[in-house]
């Protein structure tokens, strides 16, 4: 399973791609296996702000829902809305065509305090 | 993390699934397979060709002995009388309030022989409630679960599936085997039993096996992959299959304080048979008026409805949600709804989805028409 080393990470198992002001929000390849296979994504609606922490939508599997939360305190840029009617492509393109949200990072240093990949490697597998 | 898995029974067949990768959750007392590669492709091929699913956790309770029928008659909701030797039927057992124990499968091995299946969550219960009301008849009430294990083969495959490993003779008799009923069979060696029937909506199997030859027999049908098209399908695909036949499951859909009626199986309920256990409480509630109904419904909107979540219609609460999910057949998301009475002819509604109200449509059930016949 692969966890791109200049992505960061949270236990709750999403990653976030910081580029300046800007940050890319997914879920981990290693949720995406535990959840099985995705036949919903709920997402929120550009504009909205959120901190770090919040539940920003769901992710459901054919069994269970699972929250989505925010790696970091920001406002909702963009929305992955080709995940509406496609949520099964989340499998196999999670870090690439499967980002979720776009948010504008409100103190893009709190990136420090996430997991790297190799930490997040080793939290998977306690 | 805590070992959810600790205490847990597992079936003889246990160690193949995880050698085969499946995914293993705690469900009803056991350990069992919820998927093996992709709940939606194991959906998908039992409606195309043809899935086995160990179902071994299920209970298997024998009644035998000289008022083994009458004792039937009074203890369950269908008429006993109508079944002949090796005939089967859809059942359930009531609390004297009318609420349902359990739903399970009546067949008639014999003049005084009955053979049950019963769910797995619910076997220590029925096995005591069905022992404790025998007291004045003369019957034995043995509880076989132990002995038993049990693979379903479901989907339009499975007859020639099955067949390929029998000889001549039974393969004739399985052929021309009539849905709900049951034959002895050598398969895997001597005492094993092949019911025609299932929880999926297609032409389908339940063969009880010894728990020693339930490996070979396994591994023989899984052998018939390139074939028959087989796969191994876990408890997930169980749910979505079942759900669009809208077959109830016990604890999502009913329990003791759903009436047979309330749960939309008045047509195994025969209140006009004599009396049976909570036949009184059915008449009473048939006379006041059924409060409620179960329903179908598909979503409008997006989103999938789940068990629980609360049904509105006109601002009002009406019900709740027994059973959700996607329909990956169907199409889209639905599921079924215990709803008022008022709305049991159809309707809009509205299902409170994470404090959304989404769009749905009572629709007639099935949601998938079945193909068992």
């Amino acid at each position: 399973m692969e966890f791109p080393t200049n992505f960061k990470y949270t236990k709750d198992h999403e990653w976030i791609d910081v580029q300046g002001k800007t940050g890319t929000v997914g879920v981990t390849a290693y949720a995406v296996e535990q959840l099985g296979d995705i036949v919903f994504v709920d997402l929120p609606e550009a504009g909205k702000s959120y901190k770090a922490g919040d539940s920003f939508g769901t992710i459901e599997s054919t069994k269970t829902v699972s929250d989505l939360y925010m790696p970091l305190a920001g406002k909702v840029t963009a929305v992955n809305t080709a995940l509406k009617s496609a949520p099964e492509s989340l499998q196999g393109d999670t870090y690439k065509n499967g980002w979720l949200i776009k948010i504008e990072l409100d103190n893009p240093s709190d990136v420090s305090g996430l997991l790297d990949a190799k930490a997040y490697e080793s939290f998977i597998k306690e | 993390m805590a070992d959810v898995t600790a205490g847990h029974r597992k079936t003889p067949l246990y160690s193949m699934h995880v050698q085969a990768g499946a995914k293993m959750v705690p469900f009803g007392g056991w350990l069992m397979p919820v998927s093996y590669s992709s709940v939606l492709g194991e959906h998908k091929a039992v409606r195309q060709a043809c899935g086995i699913f160990d179902v071994s956790h299920m209970g298997e309770i024998r009644v035998t002995g000289k008022d083994a029928a009458r004792f039937l008659q009074w203890l369950t909701i269908n008429d006993v009388a109508r079944l002949s030797a090796g005939a089967g039927q859809y059942s359930a057992i009531l609390n004297t309030a009318g609420g349902m124990i359990d739903d399970l499968i009546i067949y008639k091995m014999g003049e005084d022989e009955f053979f049950i299946c019963v769910n797995a969550s619910n076997r220590q219960k029925d096995f005591e409630w069905i022992r404790d009301k025998s007291r004045d008849f003369q019957v034995t009430v043995t509880d076989e679960s132990d002995q038993w294990a049990q693979i379903a083969v479901q989907g339009p495959h499975s007859l020639a599936a099955i067949s390929s490993l029998l000889q001549a003779d039974e393969a004739q008799s399985l052929k021309n085997l009539g849905y709900t009923h049951i034959m002895k069979s050598r398969l895997g060696g001597e005492g094993a039993l092949i019911a025609r029937t299932g929880y999926t909506g297609e032409l389908g199997f339940e063969i009880y096996l010894p728990a020693v030859s339930a490996p070979k027999v396994w591994a023989a049908l899984h052998e018939l992959a390139g074939k028959h098209g087989v796969v191994p399908v876990g408890l997930g695909a169980r749910d979505t299959l079942r759900l669009e036949a809208c077959y109830l499951l016990y604890g999502n859909d009913m329990n003791e304080s759903v009436s047979p009626l309330e749960a939309g199986i008045s047509w195994a309920t025969k209140i006009d048979k004599g009396e049976f256990v909570g036949r009184n409480a059915l008449i009473a509630q048939k006379s006041s008026g059924v409060k409620r109904r179960m329903v179908a419904f598909t979503m409008t909107d997006d989103g999938i409805p789940r068990h629980g979540l609360p049904i509105v219609a006109n601002g009002q609460r009406v019900g709740e949600v027994t059973s959700g999910s996607v329909l990956p057949t169907v199409g889209g998301s639905g599921g079924m709804a215990l709803v008022d009475s008022s709305l049991a002819d159809g309707g809009t509604i509205s299902v409170e989805i994470r404090g959304h109200q989404k769009l749905a449509k009572i629709v007639r059930r099935p949601l998938y028409a079945a193909r068992t016949k």
